[in-house]
């Protein structure tokens, strides 16, 4: 099957550090990978790299057979890729609602509309896509509550509920459940797993437990290249990996 | 929820229309009466016309600084770069035939481009680097313009451009021709107002409705979405950055046709239309008045022109009362006047401290509270 992301050879150096090198990696429609490894691997240098938050120094990044390697992140999220941020990032001032019609309403409008007298209220289709992107998070409850006013955990998938409202592809999320109460992170684990039987769904995590349950497949990094790729059983096995995780603190010290 | 929700909408729209009509209309009545209160109060009725047209002007540096939260200390290069086009218009394209109409859009057309140039390099900084590279332009602008020999008349400015007329249907109207002596009993007759601020009113009123409706708009959500926090913006997929583009060319446009306007009012330019105390007026008259506010920059240019006006001539220390009224209001009515009347509070504050703030703005949200010194997050966190 053809991949939906794919890259070859994908690097980020800053100076003379290498953050993320050589990394062919495919991921094939409808598919829920993980990416992991331990801390400082290139996990978040991976991440921006893929949703153009930052360019590479070398290789190349296809999105449904189209390079977007130099394509801005603001124009990937119109191609159907978009991501929820490590730290909720949100419209602290407006409703949990409105969050998500902002990003319906790039998404129905386009990266710029000059609509200087017609008001976005007459849009239907755009509370249509933000009910149902609430809905599919559970936060249909709180669609009227400021977004600077919720927990922790209800930030974090309001963020998801943002990015899905942008009607993605593929939905990357970084350390989605990192820092929620093992309710919070149970329950956002589960809308994760109902999300990945709609759509193709990339996961960075930092926590190897938590993704071994839900990732069809997954990717580990060390020291910014692929360390191994395979489903969880294969990973788990991996004496690489263990290596790796074993040992890999004193070595990231050591870079540090 | 889903019905309530689609029911007030329905509510909303069906008053969309009563709300433009009752908004012109009240408008309409307050301009109408205003030069009658400003000569119960000792001012003249040129006064109240060039009153008018510097509110267009802070009208124009309010969408801006208010909405799209970006703080120009270069507005006076579109407002003198307004009248001068127009003066250049009227004495080299129509010596013969003054049209008022070609004068004005042309120059307001030119200004919007010149917008255009500058603002594609200017809208790349936030805040304070914003704001001085704007100044920077602005001194360009005053420079070229004071070396400009026979065109732009150098250091005295263009006097004596031909009188424009403004032409409707058959007609073509004089606008320095007096309006009839209003009689206002005990308060006086008000007898020295001329045509012209007819017309500055009407366009005033015209402009008051376009901002409102602008700040309704699409556009203006998405303005506003983006000043709150352009990184998630970006990554919910708006182009930021010609936003930000298309807000400095609207801003620019209305100034430089406000510009237009003064110059063929007055009869003549100057070089100091285009100098750093008229860009700073702009920021005074907005802030005094209410920043994101639709009248706030018709209240203050109404109250700093006015006092300019009668202290002026009674005391040399007019710019020193001017610049403790412009820092009060700063400290007690960071909303302005018009903003603190409407209950807006101290949020005025948040918005002068967002436009001062010199990264783009970004996420995680603030508390509810008052807490401005926590905006500036760093950018990017790589684990």
């Amino acid at each position: 099957m053809d991949a939906i992301l794919e890259t070859r050879g994908l690097g980020k150096s800053f100076g003379h550090f290498a953050a993320a090198a050589d990394i062919d990696f495919r991921v094939a429609p409808g598919e829920l990978r993980a990416v992991i490894g331990p801390n400082g691997a290139g996990k978040t240098t991976f991440f921006n790299l893929i949703a153009g938050t930052i360019a590479p120094t070398s290789g190349t990044i296809s999105f449904k057979e189209r390079d977007v390697t130099r394509t801005s992140g603001t124009r990937r999220v119109h191609f159907g890729l978009a991501k929820a941020f490590q730290t909720a990032n949100l419209y602290g001032d407006q409703t949990v609602h409105q969050n998500c019609r902002l990003a319906a309403l790039a998404h129905v409008q386009g990266p710029f509309a000059p609509q200087v007298f017609r008001r976005s209220k007459r849009l239907r289709t755009v509370d249509d896509i933000a009910e149902r992107a609430l809905s599919r998070l559970e936060l249909d409850e709180l669609a009227d509550v400021r977004a600077g006013d919720l927990s922790h955990g209800d930030k974090k998938r309001l963020d998801i509920a943002v990015a899905l409202a942008t009607e993605p592809e593929i939905l990357l999320l970084d350390e989605p459940v990192a820092g929620m109460s093992r309710d919070e992170a149970r329950k956002t684990e589960a809308l994760i797993r109902r999300l990945a039987s709609e759509m193709t769904v990339l996961i960075i995590e930092h926590d190897m437990d938590l993704i071994m349950g839900i990732s069809d497949s997954i990717t580990v990094l060390h020291q910014g290249r692929v360390l191994a790729t395979g489903t969880p059983g294969e990973i788990r096995e991996n004496p690489n990996v263990q290596e790796a995780y074993l040992g890999g603190h004193s070595q990231e010290e050591m870079h540090a | 929820m889903n019905a309530s929700r689609t029911s007030a909408a329905r509510a909303r729209r069906s008053g969309v229309l009563a709300g433009d009509v009752r908004f012109l209309i009240f408008t309409a009545i307050g301009l109408a009466a205003f030069p009658l209160a400003l000569h119960a109060v000792g001012g003249y009725g040129g006064l109240a016309t060039q009153i008018c047209i510097l509110s267009v002007a802070a009208i124009g540096f309010n969408v801006l600084l208010g909405y799209a939260g970006m703080l120009s200390y270069g507005h006076a290069m579109f407002y003198g770069g307004g009248g001068y086009l127009a003066a250049i218009l009227l004495m080299r394209a129509m010596p013969a035939h003054p049209n008022l109409w070609l004068a004005v859009l042309g120059a307001t057309i030119a200004t919007a481009a010149l917008a255009l140039a500058i603002g594609s390099v200017t809208v790349r900084l936030y805040g304070i680097y914003f704001a001085l590279l704007t100044l920077a332009f602005a001194q360009m602008v005053f420079f070229i313009v004071e070396q400009g020999g026979e065109i732009t008349g150098g250091d005295d400015g263009l006097q004596s451009f031909p009188n424009a007329l403004l032409p409707i249907g058959p007609w073509s109207i004089d606008l320095t021709a007096p309006v009839p002596p209003i009689d206002m009993g005990p308060l006086g007759t008000v007898s020295d107002l001329k045509l012209w601020y007819v017309f500055a009113a009407i366009v005033l009123l015209l402009v008051l409705w376009f901002t409102r409706a602008l700040t309704r708009s699409q556009f203006g959500e998405v303005l506003g979405a983006i000043r709150e926090n352009e990184e998630r913006s970006l990554f919910v997929g708006f182009n930021a950055a010609t936003y930000r583009l298309a807000a400095f060319a609207i801003s620019g446009a209305l100034t430089g046709f406000a510009g237009a306007m003064r110059a063929l009012y007055d009869g003549t330019v100057a070089v100091d239309s285009l100098g750093i105390d008229r860009s700073g007026s702009f920021v005074i008259y907005t802030i005094v008045g209410g920043v994101q506010t639709v009248f706030g920059p018709v209240v203050g240019t109404a109250i700093i022109v006015y006092l300019e006006n009668v202290l002026s001539g009674v005391t040399p220390l007019w710019r020193l009362i001017e610049g403790l009224i412009f820092i009060a209001a700063i400290v007690f009515l960071p909303s302005g006047i018009v903003g603190t009347l409407g209950g807006r509070g101290k949020r005025g504050r948040r918005a002068l401290f967002g436009a001062l703030r010199a990264r783009p703005a970004t996420g995680v949200a603030p508390p509810a509270g008052p807490a401005p010194a926590a905006v500036d997050v760093p950018r990017e966190t790589n684990a």
